[in-house]
């Protein structure tokens, strides 16, 4: 079982057992694909330097459209317009964050300095995302419901399943972003 | 606000008045039942800067009152900040200020 990550002197640290590594590699794997645009750099040398993409559109799966939200509320031609200008550079962002955390997990023990420790949390953060939406997630009372399912021998199901997984790895932020916030507290 | 008939010219003034950069914009952090409380409070911190304090309280605010604005400021800055929450992987939108801006 991963133990907890705790901040000490040399960074933040934690421990993974193997499966867990190999689980949540494959989750990042996973998220990395969805990420990857489907359109290639826009031929334009300019518009590819600065992430234009004129040929972006609102993501149908709802999992994609949760971790590329739209930036304006009601208006779905500046959102449009905004996705263009930023869409491109926040897949990398994010495509970033998991390839690194997805590196961290060749050694069973991490030390993170505050920059590693951030890219995993949102690494982590995203696969979380992704879970929810594909277990309906939509209010606090399903969170709830998700939550209780804490007993791998009741993984007899996909969502079980998925339920399971989903708890650990907000277990895992949990743990982390505690070890983040009480390093940003001690280095005050 | 009422509906409005005006013909096309007036809505083009309006437009105009409206993306003044003398009207501050602001920034929208909205509540979702996935992000963890102190993984919210963390980015808040970390990001924008802001204490512990003030980042509780603007996570108790997106967390019970279902959005919050969490900064203010020009209408690029702002869209700055959207992207960087999108990065973190909360959903943040960009609106014109309200009263308050």
């Amino acid at each position: 079982m991963a133990r907890a990550f705790s901040a000490g002197r040399r960074g933040i640290t934690g421990f993974l057992e193997p499966a867990e590594r190999d689980l949540l590699r494959k989750l990042f794997t996973d998220i990395i694909t969805m990420l990857e645009p489907d359109t290639p750099a826009h031929e334009d040398p300019l518009a590819a330097l600065i992430g234009l993409d004129m040929d972006v559109s609102v993501p149908v799966d709802p999992a994609l459209l949760r971790l590329l939200p739209d930036a304006v509320k009601d208006d779905a031609d500046s959102a449009l317009e905004f996705r263009q200008l930023t869409e491109r550079s926040l897949r990398e962002t994010k495509i970033g964050a998991l390839r690194a955390a997805s590196l961290g997990l060749e050694s069973e023990k991490l030390v993170l300095n505050a920059e590693g420790a951030k890219l995993w949390a949102m690494a982590l953060n995203d696969v979380r995302l992704v879970l929810a939406e594909r277990l309906e997630i939509r209010d606090e009372e399903d969170a709830e419901r998700i939550h209780e399912v804490q007993d791998w021998g009741d993984a007899d199901d996909v969502e079980s399943y998925l339920s399971l997984v989903y708890n650990f790895v907000s277990w895992l932020q949990e743990s982390l972003v505690q070890a983040m916030l009480s390093a940003m507290a001690r280095s005050k | 606000m009422s509906v409005s008939t005006a013909p096309e010219t007036d809505r083009e003034v309006s437009t105009r008045e409206l993306i003044s950069p003398d009207i501050p914009w602001e920034l929208i952090v909205w509540n979702d039942p996935v992000n963890l409380m102190s993984y919210v409070s963390y980015v808040f911190q970390s990001y924008f800067g802001y204490s512990e304090a003030k980042a509780a309280k603007l996570m108790l605010e997106v967390h019970t009152e279902g959005k919050s604005a969490v900064a203010h400021g020009s209408k690029e800055k702002m869209e700055a900040h959207a992207v960087a929450m999108h990065g973190f992987g909360l959903w943040a939108t960009v609106q014109k200020g309200g009263p308050r801006g």
